[in-house]
């Protein structure tokens, strides 16, 4: 918080626990960044496929280049921050076409770039890779690679790898989107607690901090939000804030009502 | 969360226990698989592969491919697409090749074309896979194989529209379906011939799902498929078992060549090892 505010003020003191509890809120149900949930991702997806080693590449902003994120496994210091263009190795071909792919006897796949795996200290032996679609759109692709209690990944892997990219994929957008606008609502309450301090306010602040305080961990984002949206008539940028908090839950909601 | 719940339907209709055994009546029973395609060697049969390309000198395609064209974006042109050549077609990844050797093992003379619809970047790829559709149509080939597809909603009517255009073309639009349980465009129309994964290794069997949207399996799960730079690797995908069903309707085609789309996607129900043919 900005310490040129007036720290006596008893509204000042209810915002400063407001956006502790959305912090709070953010830390609970997401891990602290987007690179610790890549991470627990890869984790998860390591031990779920009894996969030897994992990896999570991203899609770059002009849809050239993948990006190696985040890795789990042998080689995984060694990938993390490589980057390749998209129309080379196996990843790529996942990027491109948003079709998973499973090969086993992978050291025969010229598309799996040798030279770029040999870097890495790590050849793996079979390779499952799906891509993470967000809204149709392939934002990244997540490999597991030698299955430990079979020679290769079969096509029931396959599936639930699908499944888990889907969820993993909303996560990563739903952390990256959270993480922006709790920054603007931070900065979007300290405006208004400044500007206005009436009643009406006030009240509104300590029924959303008592709700923080009561409810379970999504659901306060969900209430978070619908309060959000009382006070959306008061800024173009809060109300923007609250629509897209709310748009990406509904989703998020939906996608999973749909497929569990 | 048990294995049954995950798995998209799909690929669930054709594994063992839930195949369904089907039975033909009267004379549509008379439809075997010596009629349907026996002797038949695709010859003549044009079957373009809508893919990563073709490496035209694979020894695995056995000089079968005749030609071919890439399909690159390019936002400024017509249909934000521009068609370049390829006489000599290669391949980026090994997919298309994988594709073509299937077809090829199974309809040894039919001629191959390589319509290569991926690029060096992600976006523009739903294009680029409409303009190697509307090349395919335009060029007269009888088969297409599609082994891949598209999500995007937005091109659900140019998809759709195309697929009635290769229809009402005379031409057979077989597509895999995508493995993840996503909507995958055009492969869920019903004027192409839907195709999934089944767990089996012979190449002629392949079933019928009476519970559409996928219409077809066909193997597709540890297949040994030819790649880029002359190889070969073991690869699992709905990708490989829409080849299968496109070599065996290149084999009707050269059979009966008076077949449409429609009554051919009929002789693949009737012959589907997962019939039963009861005649009188």
């Amino acid at each position: 918080m900005d310490t040129n505010e007036p720290t006596a003020d008893p509204l000042y003191e209810q915002l400063l626990r407001l956006v502790q509890a959305i912090e709070a809120t953010r830390k609970a149900v997401l891990p602290r960044s987007d690179q610790e949930l890549l991470q627990s991702i890869v984790d998860a997806a390591a031990r779920i496929f009894g996969a030897a080693a994992a990896s999570i590449s991203l899609v770059d902003e002009q849809g050239q280049m993948l990006e190696f994120r985040v890795a789990y496994g042998a080689g995984n210091k060694e990938l993390v921050g490589m980057r390749i263009p998209i129309d080379k190795g196996i990843a790529g071909y996942v990027a491109l076409t948003g079709q998973p792919i499973a090969i086993s006897d992978v050291r025969k796949d010229p598309r799996f770039n040798q030279d770029f795996a040999k870097s890495t200290g790590y050849v793996p032996g079979s390779i499952l890779a799906t891509p993470l679609l967000f809204e149709e759109r392939v934002i990244g692709v997540m490999e597991v690679l030698d299955k430990i209690s079979a020679p290769s990944f079969g096509l029931q892997d396959m599936e639930l790898l699908g499944i888990f990219a889907r969820q993993a994929a909303l996560a990563i957008h739903h952390s990256q989107q959270t993480q922006g606008l709790s920054e603007a609502l931070v900065r979007g309450l300290k405006e208004l607690a400044l500007a206005d301090k009436s009643e009406a306010l006030a009240e509104l602040f300590s029924r959303l901090a008592e709700e923080q305080r009561d409810q379970g961990q999504t659901d306060d984002l969900l209430a978070l939000a619908g309060l959000i949206h009382d006070i959306s008539a008061l800024g173009e940028a809060e109300r923007k804030a609250c629509l897209d908090i709310l748009a990406v839950f509904r989703e998020y909601r939906q996608r999973r009502q749909r497929y569990f | 969360m048990s294995d049954e719940q995950l798995r998209p339907a799909w690929s669930e209709q054709f594994t063992v226990d839930a195949l369904q055994e089907l039975t033909a009546y009267g004379p549509i029973a008379q439809i075997t698989p010596e009629w349907a395609w026996g002797g038949s060697t695709g010859l003549g049969i044009r079957v373009a592969v809508v893919d990563s390309g073709l490496e035209y000198d694979h020894p695995a395609l056995e000089g079968c491919v005749r030609g071919g064209v890439g399909v690159d974006f390019d936002p400024v042109a017509e249909d934000g697409v521009r068609y370049v050549e390829e006489n000599q077609p290669q391949d980026m990844f090994g997919h298309g090749t994988a594709c073509a050797g299937i077809i090829h093992s199974l309809a040894p003379q039919a001629e191959l074309y390589s319509v290569r619809v991926l690029g060096k970047k992600a976006t523009g790829r739903a294009a680029q896979f409409a303009g190697g559709l509307r090349w395919s149509v335009e060029q007269g080939m009888q088969v297409i194989n599609l082994s891949l597809s598209t999500a995007k909603e937005e091109y659900y009517a140019l998809f759709h529209q195309l697929a009635d255009e290769a229809y009402f073309s005379n031409l057979l639009l077989v597509s895999a379906v995508n493995n993840i349980p996503t909507p995958s465009y055009p492969s869920l129309y019903s004027s192409v011939v839907s195709v999934a994964a089944h767990e089996g290794h012979d190449p002629f069997t392949y079933y019928y799902n009476p519970n559409p949207p996928v219409e077809f399996g066909a193997p597709g799960i540890d297949v040994e498929v030819a790649w880029k730079d002359k190889q070969y690797l073991v690869s699992t995908g709905n990708s490989f078992a829409a080849p299968h069903i496109s070599g065996i309707a290149a084999l009707i085609r050269a059979k009966h060549p008076e077949l449409t789309p429609f009554q051919i996607k009929t002789v693949l129900w009737a012959c589907a090892s997962n019939m039963q043919r009861m005649v009188d």
